[in-house]
């Protein structure tokens, strides 16, 4: 099974500007040929949010609005190039806030008109896929790729370019949501992940043992129970130490994405385990998933923190693969909040 | 000296080129919110209607709201965009603004009025000058009787427009005995000829310094929901 590659008048030398604001950050990259990545800027939003204890979509596209002009400047001045030498312009179109995606795809589409060059609409989930793919071109198919952050929790199977099969998905909270809402039921600050994992260092995993959802027979995912017996046990036990809860949580968390991910790989005979989204930052999960796979004989690929978390190079590149396969996007689509991966099951 | 104007702060969406020789190409669309689909096709087709190229644009205006946030960011995203990309500077003008400017001729206090949902509306009042209009009242949003208090504390022949009239008229005409007409929603034409005088005095601003008029604090609540959507 190969890509199919409809345009191959795009190629290595052509240069796509990645655009990304679908949550809360503000993202632009020039990618060439899909794989060479010549630059990437991202503007966090994580301190506005931080008074509120999540993502609030109205603050985020406002600040969106006003930092993009300037990440996408920056991310032409760091590549060193002339904004003529842009061959296509990519965008994240969904999922994602509807108000936030809509100042990068309006922006997008009309950066491709004043250039005069394609405009490729992209999946952010997709994109994610893509991710470990530009740290690591000679990953081979096909992978097994957990995706978890605040917005997403999911085992994919990649088989090819564009070709993927869902294997799970969480069916409440996010992995990433969890721990935001545990982190601020522990009032230990805002984002959660790295909120917990650094409180975690100072507990015992072992000091409460909280359930495993391992709702058995699937790849599915369920984090909402975890979440409410962390409450229900702090509230009976006030004393307890936090660093305990956080590190019993956490390790309740990674123990099932880690079981999970192993199993799926070993049904569908991947060669790698590659891990992405902001959760993949946790040092617990990156630990278990190397020794699960050294265990497995399989590889463990664990992308940088800066390819795990939303960024523009990923949008570039699945840009790129997507308009070899499938040509332009018209100009005249919008964001679509829901948007799904086109999988091969569903 | 050609001007592109955008204009969605309203549900409508409207694109215009003008210069000294007046408005040269225009699109309109009033229906639906589908600024994002719209505005993006809408641009290059008035480009090829006015027979230019976008490269021969020397100033992006754009109406900087009060408005409905989403359609407004959409407007200003794209002409910050373009302005960026062309290198040259934008004029950015109050949707009030736009809606007054047509009304200039009349000795009556001139009350845009924008519909601002949750029964809220933006407003502001202006009054005839020689050669132009003149804000009377800061732009403010408030409940649709707020408004009427206003107008009953000024007391003096009104004229009432904008789609905040037309969807509120009987509550506005219930409380206070004043006139109603104009046009709904403001437009990009009228958006290029404001710019254009502005333009002649090289009023213009760099696209970073272009701010947008919310009027209202952001809505501060997390949207779990539409963050479990993304899984
Ligand atoms: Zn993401």
């Amino acid at each position: 099974m190969s890509e199919s590659i409809a345009h191959p008048e795009f190629d290595e030398s052509t240069l796509v500007l990645g655009i990304e604001t679908s949550c809360d950050e503000t993202a632009a990259a020039l990618v060439m040929g899909g794989y060479d990545v010549v630059s990437s800027v991202v503007s966090t939003q994580v301190e506005i949010h931080a008074e509120f204890g999540g993502v609030v979509p109205e603050v985020a596209s406002r600040a969106h609005l006003e930092v993009l002009n300037p990440v996408i400047a920056r991310s032409i001045v760091e590549a060193g190039i002339e904004d003529s030498r842009i061959d296509a312009i990519a965008c994240t179109v969904g999922p994602g806030l509807v108000g936030a995606l809509l100042v990068g795809v309006s922006a997008a589409k009309s950066l491709a008109l004043v250039y005069d060059v394609p405009f490729i609409g992209v999946n952010h989930m997709e994109a994610h896929l893509y991710a470990a793919s530009l740290e690591d071109p000679t990953l081979e198919f096909p992978l097994v790729v957990l995706l978890v952050s605040g917005g997403h929790t999911m085992l994919v199977e990649m088989q090819d370019h564009g070709r993927y099969r869902l294997l799970g998905q969480t069916i409440d909270d996010a992995a990433g949501e969890a721990f935001d809402k545990v982190a601020r039921f522990l009032d230990l600050g805002y984002p959660g992940g790295p909120a917990i994992d650094e409180a975690a260092l100072l507990g015992d995993p072992e000091a409460i043992r909280f359930p495993r959802a391992l709702i058995d027979g699937s790849y599915n995912f369920s984090f909402s129970g975890l979440k409410t017996s962390v409450m229900n046990y702090v509230r009976k036990h006030p004393d307890v130490s936090s660093a305990d809860v956080a590190a019993s949580f956490q390790a309740a968390v990674v123990d099932v994405l880690v079981t999970k991910a192993r199993a799926a790989a070993k049904e569908v005979g991947a060669t790698s385990i590659v891990l992405g989204g902001g959760v993949a930052a946790n040092s617990l999960l990156r630990e278990e998933i190397l020794d699960g796979c050294v265990k497995d004989g399989i590889q463990g690929f664990l992308p940088s923190r800066a390819m795990c978390t939303d960024n523009a190079a990923m949008i570039a590149a699945a840009g790129w693969h997507r308009l070899r396969s499938d040509g332009p996007t018209p100009l005249d689509v919008g964001a679509t909040p829901n948007l799904r991966l086109p999988f091969l099951n569903v | 000296m050609l001007i592109l104007g955008i204009e969605t702060a309203t549900e409508r969406v409207s694109v215009s080129i003008g210069g000294h020789e007046g408005v040269i190409g225009l699109f309109e669309v009033t229906k639906g919110r589908r600024h994002a689909e719209t505005l993006v096709p809408a641009i290059d087709f008035v480009c090829k209607q006015a027979g230019i190229e976008l490269a021969e644009i020397s100033v992006v205006a754009v109406d900087v709201g009060p408005g409905l946030f989403t359609g407004m960011r959409v407007g200003l995203s794209a002409a910050k965009a373009i302005a960026q990309a062309l290198s040259v500077p934008m004029i950015g003008i109050s949707s009030l603004d736009l809606l007054a400017f047509p009304c200039r001729h009349t000795e009556r206090v001139v009350v845009p009025v924008i519909d601002a949902r949750k029964g809220e509306v933006f407003y502001a009042m202006y009054r005839q000058v020689p050669g132009g209009i003149q804000q009377v009242a800061e732009p403010a949003v408030g409940p649709v009787e707020d408004l009427v208090a206003d107008l009953m504390a000024r007391s003096q022949d009104v004229l009432v427009v904008g789609d905040g009239a037309v969807r509120y008229r009987e509550e506005i005409l219930e409380g206070f005995h004043c006139e109603m007409g104009g046009d709904a929603h403001p437009s990009a034409g009228q958006l290029v000829q404001l710019a254009h005088a502005r333009a002649l005095r090289e009023e213009w601003v760099q696209p970073r310094d272009i701010e947008p008029v919310y009027l209202r604090a952001p809505d501060a609540k997390i949207n779990w929901a539409t963050r479990a959507a993304r899984t």
